[in-house]
C-alpha cells in the first residue's frame, strides 16, 4: 500500500507553503506556466505535511 | 569545490545518472537561490531514507537551501539521523566520529584558510542534538571558546531517534520514549544560552514552521561567522518516529509547542555582528 499527496488543480494558489514544508526533496515542483505546484507521485511518501499546512485546502493524502 | 568540480567531463553525458545530469543543469551553484525558490531548481539533496513526516529532514533541506554559497561550502556531520542524510547530498561532506564534529570542522576551517587565503570558504556544522549538546559538548564548547568561525548548526530532535529511543540532555522533564520508560527526570538544557556566554557572535533558535526565518538566520549565521566569530542555530525537529504522533502533525506540533510557551524563537546578535550585518546591508543599499 502507497499513499501519496494527490492535488486539486483548481484550489491551488500557487503559494509555494507546501514546497517549503515538505521534508523530501524534489517531490513538489512549481510550475511557471500555470502558476501552480505539480506533485511527483513517485518520490511522495505520504507524510501528509502538505496537506496539514495547505491553506487553500488543495491538498489530500489517497492510495496510489 | 568550486563550480567546475561539478561539471560532467565531455564524452561521460551519456552515462551519468539522470539526477546528476539534472543537478548540473538546473543545480543551485553560483545562482544565489533561497528558500523562496525552492522547486524551481534541482536540490542539493537527493531522495533520502528517514521517515515519512520527519521534522530533521524538512530542517536539513531547509538549511541547505539556505546556504549562501553552496558550491564553497563544506559540511561536517556527525552520527545520527542526520547521517543518513548525508550520502545523498551534493555537497562536500565530511562525517566525523560521533561528538567530534566541531573538532574536525576548526581544523578544516584553519586548513582551508591556508590553502584557499583569498578566498571565502564556508564551514557548517549539522548534526543532531546527541552530537552537539550531550557527546561532543566539550568540542562544540571549545571551538566557541577558541572563537573558531564556523557555524554549529543543531537538529534538536530532543532524543537519540536513530537507536530506538534514548533520552537526550535536550529531551524535556518527563519525556517517555521507548527506551525512556520511567521518564526524563530533569529539564531541557538551553543551549543557545550556553553558546551566548561560550562567545558566539549570533545565536538563533528557530524551527522549520518558520521556513523564511529559518533562512534568515542561517544565512545570517554563516555570513558573520566568515567575518567575526563562531555562530550556532538550533532548529526544533520533531521526531514522528519515536513521540509517536502521526507524520502529518510535526508542523501543527512545532506552533502548538510555540502557543504553550515551551519552545521560543530567538535570536542574539552580538554588537560587533550587529556592526558587520549593518555594513552589508549598507554596501547592498550601494
Amino acid at each position: 500500500m502507497y499513499y501519496a499527496a494527490k492535488l486539486t488543480e483548481e484550489k491551488c494558489t500557487g503559494c509555494k507553503i507546501c514546497i517549503m514544508s515538505c521534508p523530501d526533496p524534489n517531490v513538489i515542483a512549481f510550475v511557471c506556466a500555470s502558476k501552480k505546484v505539480k506533485i511527483d507521485e513517485g518520490r511522495c511518501k505520504g507524510c501528509g505535511l502538505c496537506v496539514s499546512v495547505c491553506p487553500k485546502d488543495a491538498l489530500n493524502v489517497s492510495q496510489l | 569545490m568550486n563550480k567546475p568540480i561539478f561539471q560532467i567531463s565531455p564524452g561521460f553525458e551519456e552515462i551519468m545518472p539522470p539526477e546528476y545530469r539534472d543537478l548540473v543543469a538546473n543545480g543551485p551553484y553560483g545562482k544565489g537561490f533561497g528558500v523562496g525558490d525552492l522547486g524551481a531548481y534541482k536540490e542539493l539533496v537527493e531522495e533520502h531514507p528517514l521517515c515519512a513526516g520527519c521534522g530533521l529532514a524538512l530542517s536539513i533541506r531547509l538549511a541547505l537551501a539556505s546556504l549562501p554559497n553552496p558550491e564553497d561550502t563544506v559540511v561536517v556531520g556527525s552520527t545520527g539521523c542526520s547521517s543518513l542524510v548525508f550520502p545523498q547530498v551534493a555537497l562536500h561532506n565530511i562525517h566525523s566520529l560521533f561528538g567530534n564534529q566541531n573538532a574536525v570542522a576548526s581544523g578544516l576551517k584553519r586548513a582551508l584558510k591556508l590553502r584557499f587565503p583569498d578566498k571565502e570558504k564556508d564551514v557548517v556544522v549539522i548534526a543532531g542534538d546527541g552530537a552537539t549538546a550531550d557527546i561532543g559538548l566539550d568540542m562544540v564548547m571549545q571551538s566557541w571558546f577558541r572563537r573558531e568561525r564556523i557555524t554549529t548548526i543543531m537538529l534538536d530532535n530532543e532524543a537519540y531517534a536513530n537507536t530506538g529511543g534514548q533520552e537526550s540532555g535536550m529531551s524535556r522533564q518527563g519525556t517517555v520514549l521507548n527506551m525512556a520508560p520511567t521518564g526524563k527526570k530533569f529539564p531541557k538544557a538551553s543551549i543557545p544560552e550556553v553558546a551566548q556566554a561560550a562567545g558566539c557572535a549570533y545565536v538563533a533558535a528557530t524551527s522549520p514552521a518558520h521556513p523564511k526565518k529559518l533562512e534568515k538566520a542561517v544565512r545570517r549565521a554563516v555570513l558573520i561567522a566568515r567575518e567575526v566569530g563562531p555562530t550556532y542555530i538550533q532548529l526544533l525537529s520533531p521526531c514522528p518516529t519515536n513521540y509517536k504522533f502521526k507524520p502529518h502533525e510535526t508542523i501543527p506540533l512545532i506552533k502548538q509547542r510555540e502557543k504553550e510557551g515551551t519552545f521560543q524563537n530567538q535570536e542574539y546578535i552580538s554588537e560587533e555582528a550587529q556592526r558587520f550585518l549593518d555594513s552589508l546591508e549598507e554596501a547592498r543599499k550601494k
